[in-house]
């Protein structure tokens, strides 16, 4: 704003820096240049080559922006000027995201500089047209981004924006610096891009992508800037899937290809020994290919079981990767607890309770069998757990069987863990659908930015209520019925996320209740919930502790009718 | 069906770990009624094997089925199953047992330099004994080394050694706890402290706090033990600060308890060094150490392990000149190669019938043949080669019998034994007698899996061992026959070849009569002032250059050969001549049966060791009739079809799409795809579940992020 200001009184100076930079023999082959060129350098060749800008102009930003662009070619002078400086729509409300002002700030600098400055009559119609583009664009994304605002994370994002990539941003932005400290002098800031481009070789655009480029061609390619360009089409017509829903209609589903994948998986069943002889001269074996492997696992341990393949003393550990919960102490418990049903886990870090529970396990003569599903599940992927798990495999009491789901797996270890683990691999696609292992919508949703509800919605509440003592039971019954008043009596929205009860309060009831006799007992209590996610709890202004449960009210009313039940 | 199925262990899903057991607790304890007879047979097996080695890993495979399979789709005899299941546990220990021994072998020369340094840095005041222990960018065979170092500098002496790794000692408490644990609880050996966290100690029956080196000064002077050795085996991997604060810390103490350091370098020195503050550097009195390098432990390796005669199974060249690679190209480390040779083993006595035919004379015979193994050493390639050649040779009555004549045939097939057994003495003999020239500077892995592929033949082969020879002179030659000899008479220790002078009576003295001649002729040369040379010394053909008045002058060297120098060219010859004849070799694929002993198969090998998920994921992605094998998307031929996989379609659909992809449009397009009006015919709740799930599942497997560039986008990850 304040630049283009700066800008304007001095029209005196335009014609002479218009006509230097039409002259200047950089700027000519530009002309035929990438398209981002041309738009670039297009206001000073047009001027000279016309008087009449306009027309030249929105032929060309019509090449440019979509489709959709062109009925906003004529805007109203207000609206740009409005997009223009960064902090305008925030503070005038506007529905424009930050993002798509940034983005078109960054892309359309030069020009906004260059239309002022080098165009004899710096009319705001003229200014207009010249920017049709960046107005199209952002009625496009005006359009797309509705009432979506998320700022976090975006400064990564605009830099990149669609139509600009970052490099050039750096060197506009520079260029646009210059241009505010050296006003006087004109041809320097527009020298100084024209060089630029002369450095950045020409980008030619075709329609079709072209065919059967290797895969980092093909990155470089997509990735190319201004070649994303994506419609504006978005899904807010579209009623996305509750997990209700979703399940019920998943049940109804019937996957024409089941019998071929229960073939595959008898294919896969039939090198069983193959692998137990494997496991029996101490490698790990680590299943991969698409589709879920748990059933392939989980019958392997019953073959392993049935055929007495094992030394005597045995046990199988089944060890769930893709749980969110997944800890290393819980895993290690398990083992310890198969090894020896009375062992109790110390104490300390992970790497000393691994070699604690090795040392007992020496002590003993039982074969302990790994079965890890989803090896490289996100909670198995966090610093130290590979190490243990390595560690673990490395002993030759314990066989490990896994199981990996994603493309780039092998890059979870190094060449120690490698060796540790002493893997053979097998190629085990089997198409079967993933089943606990990915809580579709949920991952979905958070895909698609919206706001991911909790782990397995009613039944999940339902599951995890299901393992847990009595007494948190009623707790939870306790809660939801007084999150339930707080909603009717707020005439409460839709999202229960806004009704919250104090924790003072449900303390006490709880302790009327007999749920509970100490804060101690309900903290715990509470604790179990938090890690299933079944409850928020945040502080108000006064530091009030306040608890609330992430359900709609449908969804509080039916999960208080099952725990009633 | 799977839904069924998920029902049944649904809770456990949801479960972090858990034990489980499939069977009941009385089916699971017990093996099945079929299985029993086995267990039985495979008793006797392994408590040989525990003769045979005495490994403590036995006794959890005492008892079990290793699991061969009765192979020729189960027609092969029990005998033959327990033959081949013998063969492996029998040869893969011994040579695992022998690769170990070369390991710590290597190491030997370290150790060593360690603990002297270590001994006679004891007397040092005020500073902190450190060695520094370049081991190499191979974190794999650190383990090794330290263990071995723990062993040698503990004996004896009454010295603690700890072992840091860096995955054990995050930050400073942590480290501390190890160091004072492992320092005392071998010191406690049987004493019971167990599980006590805090380590109790002294006459006053003051307790420690498990991190206080208090602790550790008391114990070891109860002990009346000396030192406390600290290793941090990869050291660029733990934190600076914690590794300042861990040497200011024991330079403190070091008027009370004796620290030594060592650190498992993989870098260097100077940059490691360069991570130390300088005041802390100070108190560090160091040393360096190498370790031997990669290269050399897989040539001795190699040596004991493949080439030796004690390797039961020959790896064919193709696949030992891919492992090598692999060792040189990648950093895959030693143990890589070991687990790849075991695997090897493996392979072939499980999943090869012939690989029975390895046993030695003593367990196999004519019984055990059965009309299958006769019928596939019929369709072996060696085996057609071989009637090939002797229908060629007019033999043919051979060949008729070999095609019509069981009994002939295995009476052949069991010859073979003792004609491999000959092969290959006399390929390490030939191998190692070139080695013993010291004139071929290729390594011996190069020189080893040249001569297996393609043959010895010295006389062909163009950058031959002769030429050099030949070129000798008089006194090296004199040398390389007394090298030559020194090796028939000795053998080699490393391959497992022991002398074979007797055998070679003949060479023996034929190269000491060359010898004898040879220094006849150089006293004669001595008597007439002359050198000896020979037609193919470089003299005879070089230009001499004189310097007369001032004047260079080329003349050639027209010198003409005495009669001493022509004896000598005569003895050159000699010796060239017998050289090459006494050594010389086949390639192995030339031999007949060679399938049944030599193992060179790649695939399993490289799809074991070396897989490629991405490769294979894009592969069912994009071609799921590959795997699936249903009519209904066989048309696709690489194309999509409504019919496919979800996850299938949208992953065809994600290829086509851009670095950003718009999840409406990318809705749109798969439900335009199975839509109602498509075959298919989905109504869109369905086809939006089904949707959800592939979209899902390409998050899971990372091909897709959110993205905040634009609403309802989501970016690429992945190119594969």
């Amino acid at each position: 704003m304040a630049r283009r200001k700066a800008a304007e009184p001095e029209p005196a100076a335009r014609p002479l820096r218009k006509r230097e930079l039409a002259v200047d023999p950089y700027e000519v082959p530009d002309d035929t240049e990438s398209p981002k060129r041309r738009r670039q350098t297009k206001p000073p060749s047009t001027a000279s080559r016309s008087k009449a800008p306009n027309n030249v102009h929105v032929d060309d930003t019509i090449q440019e922006a979509t489709a959709e662009a062109q009925p906003t070619v004529e805007p109203t002078p207000t609206k740009k000027r409005r997009g223009r400086p960064p902090k305008a729509p925030l503070v005038n409300g506007q529905v424009a995201t930050p993002s798509a002002l940034r983005q078109k700030k960054v892309a359309e600098t030069p020009i906004k500089l260059k239309g002022i400055n080098g165009v004899d009559t710096p009319s705001r119609r003229n200014f207009a047209d010249r920017s049709a583009r960046r107005k199209s664009a952002r009625a496009l994304i005006d359009r797309v981004v509705g009432a979506i605002s998320d700022d976090e994370g975006e400064d990564g994002g605009i830099a990149r924006e669609i139509y600009e990539s970052s490099e050039d941003e750096e060197d506009e932005e520079e260029q646009q610096s210059q241009d505010e400290q050296e006003d006087p002098n004109p041809t320097t800031p527009s020298k100084t891009p024209g060089r630029r481009r002369k450095a950045t070789a020409a980008r030619k655009r075709s329609p079709t992508p072209p065919r059967d480029l290797p895969s980092h061609e093909q990155y470089f390619y997509q990735n190319k800037p201004g070649l994303t360009k994506t419609s504006g089409n978005n899904l807010s017509s579209l009623d996305l899937l509750t997990h209700e829903e979703y399940f019920s209609v998943l049940r109804q589903i019937k996957d024409p290809h089941a019998r071929d994948v229960q073939f595959l998986q008898s294919l896969h069943a039939e090198s069983f020994p193959q692998w137990v002889f494997e496991l029996s001269q101490g490698f790990s074996a680590c299943l991969y290919g698409y589709g879920s492997k748990r059933r392939l696992l989980h019958q392997f341990g019953t073959y392993l079981c049935a055929k007495g393949h094992l030394p005597q003393p045995n046990k199988i550990v089944v060890i769930n990767g893709y749980v969110r919960t997944t800890s290393m102490r819980e895993i290690l418990g398990t083992i310890g607890s198969a090894i020896d049903p009375s062992y109790k886990l110390s104490s300390g870090t992970p790497v000393a309770l691994a070699q604690a529970l090795l040392a007992l396990l020496s002590s003993t003569l039982t074969t302990v069998i790994l079965m890890i599903n989803s090896i490289d599940a996100s909670p198995l992927r966090k610093a130290g757990m590979q190490s243990v798990l390595a560690q673990l495999a490395a002993h030759p009491q314990i066989r490990m069987v896994c199981s990996a789901d994603t493309p780039d797996f092998p890059l979870l270890w190094d060449s120690g863990l490698r060796s540790a683990f002493n893997f053979v691999f097998h190629d085990c696609t089997t198409f079967a659908p993933f089943g606990p292992e990915l809580d579709v919508v949920d991952e979905v949703h958070e895909l698609l930015g919206r706001k991911a509800r909790r782990v397995g919605g009613k039944e999940g509440v339902a599951f995890v209520l299901r393992s847990l003592p009595e007494n948190a039971k009623n707790l939870f019954r306790l809660l939801v019925a007084e999150v339930l008043v707080v909603m009717e009596e707020g005439g409460g929205g839709g999202a229960a996320e806004g009704s919250a009860v104090e924790y003072r309060m449900v303390y006490n009831k709880a302790v009327e209740e007999f749920i509970c006799s100490s804060e101690m007992a309900f903290r715990t209590l509470l604790k179990e919930f938090h890690d299933h996610q079944i409850i928020t709890s945040h502080k108000d202004s006064l530091g009030t502790e306040l608890l609330s449960l992430p359900f709609r009210k449908d969804e509080l009313e039916a999960i208080l009718e099952d725990l009633m039940s | 069906m799977a839904e069924i199925d998920d029902h049944t262990f649904q809770e456990d899903d949801h479960r972090a770990a858990y034990v489980s057991n499939p069977l009941s607790d009385g089916t699971a304890a017990v093996p099945s009624a079929g299985a029993a007879p086995r267990p039985a047979k495979r008793r006797r097996v392994s408590a040989k094997k525990e003769v045979v080695n005495g490994r403590s890993e036995d006794q959890t495979s005492g008892p079990v089925d290793v699991g061969f399979l009765p192979l020729f789709n189960g027609q092969e005899s029990p005998g033959a199953v327990k033959l081949r299941g013998e063969l492996f546990e029998t040869a893969w220990p011994v040579l695992e047992g022998r690769i170990q021994n070369v390991l710590r072998e290597a190491n030997r020369n370290t150790l060593d330099e360690v603990s002297t340094f270590l001994r006679a840095a004891e007397g040092e005041k005020g500073k902190i004994p450190a060695g520094f222990i370049i081991t190499g960018p191979n974190i794999a065979s650190q383990d090794l080394l330290f263990e071995q170092l723990a062993e040698t500098l503990c004996k004896g002496s009454q010295t603690r050694f700890v072992r840091l790794r860096s995955a054990e000692a995050p930050n400073l408490k942590a480290a501390l706890k190890k160091i004072i644990r492992d320092a005392t609880v071998r010191v406690a050996g049987d004493d019971e402290e167990g599980d006590d966290v805090e380590v109790s100690v002294g006459q006053d029956g003051r307790k420690y706090l498990d991190y206080d080196l208090e602790a550790l000064h008391v114990s070891l002077k109860l002990q009346q033990s000396g030192r406390v050795i600290v290793a941090f085996q990869d050291s660029e991997a733990f934190d600076n600060g914690l590794l300042t604060d861990l040497i200011a810390l024991f330079h403190s103490w070091h008027d009370r308890i004796q620290f030594s350091l060592l650190f498992g370098i993989a870098t260097s020195v100077e940059l490691f060094q360069a991570r130390l503050l300088k005041s802390i550097a100070r108190h560090l009195f160091g040393a360096q150490f190498d370790v031997v390098q990669a290269g050399s432990v897989l040539d001795s390796v190699f040596k004991s392990a493949v080439a030796g005669s004690h390797a039961l199974l020959r790896l064919g060249p193709s696949l030992l000149r891919s492992l090598v690679e692999r060792q040189q190209d990648q950093v895959a480390g030693i143990q890589v190669f070991i687990s790849s040779l075991k695997y090897a083993y493996m392979c072939h006595l499980y999943a090869n019938p012939l690989s029975v035919l390895l046993a030695d004379d003593a367990h196999i015979n004519r019984e055990l043949l059965q009309p299958e193994h006769i019928e596939a050493v019929r369709s072996l390639e060696s085996f057609k080669t071989h009637v090939e050649a002797s229908v060629e040779a007019r033999q043919l009555s051979h060949a008729q019998s070999l095609l019509d004549d069981d009994d002939y045939l295995a009476e052949q097939i069991l010859e073979q034994n003792q004609k491999r057994r000959d092969y290959l003495v006399q390929l390490l003999r030939s191998l190692h007698l070139i080695a013993a020239t010291g004139l071929i500077s290729t390594p011996f892995t190069d020189l080893y899996v040249t001569a297996l592929s393609e043959g010895i033949d010295l006389t062909s082969e163009k950058a031959s061992v002769l030429d050099p020879l030949r070129r000798l002179g008089p006194n090296e030659i004199v040398s390389l026959i007394h090298h030559l000899l020194n090796a028939i008479e000795i053998g080699s220790p490393e391959l497992d070849l022991q002398g074979w002078g007797p055998d070679a009576d003949e060479l023996v003295a034929s190269l000491a009569e060359i010898r004898d001649e040879v220094e006849a002729l150089v006293e004669r040369a001595k008597d007439s002032r002359k050198t000896l040379k020979s037609k193919y010394s470089a003299q005879s053909r070089v230009l001499r250059t004189t310097v007369v008045a001032q004047k260079v002058q080329l003349s050639r060297d027209t010198a003409t050969l005495t009669d001493e120098d022509r004896e000598f060219t005569e003895a050159i010859d000699r010796l060239a001549d017998l050289f090459s004849r006494s050594v010389n070799c086949e390639p192995v694929t030339s031999r007949f049966l060679h399938e049944a002993w030599v193992y060179d198969s790649k695939s399993p090998y490289r799809d074991v060791f070396v897989p490629r998920p991405g490769t294979t994921l894009s592969r069912a992605l994009s071609r799921p009739n590959d795997y699936l094998g249903c009519a209904c998307c066989s048309k696709a031929n690489g194309t999509v079809t409504a019919t496919m996989p979800t996850t299938a379609v949208l992953y065809h659909l994600y290829l086509e799409a851009g670095a950003l992809i718009n999840v409406a449009d990318l809705w749109s397009a798969y439900y335009a795809l199975v839509s109602d009006e498509s075959d298919i015919g989905m109504d869109e709740r369905t086809a939006l579940v089904h949707f959800y799930r592939g979209l899902g599942e390409l998050r899971a497997m990372g091909f897709v992020k959110q993205s905040k560039k634009k609403a309802d986008h989501i970016a690429k990850l992945k190119w594969i």
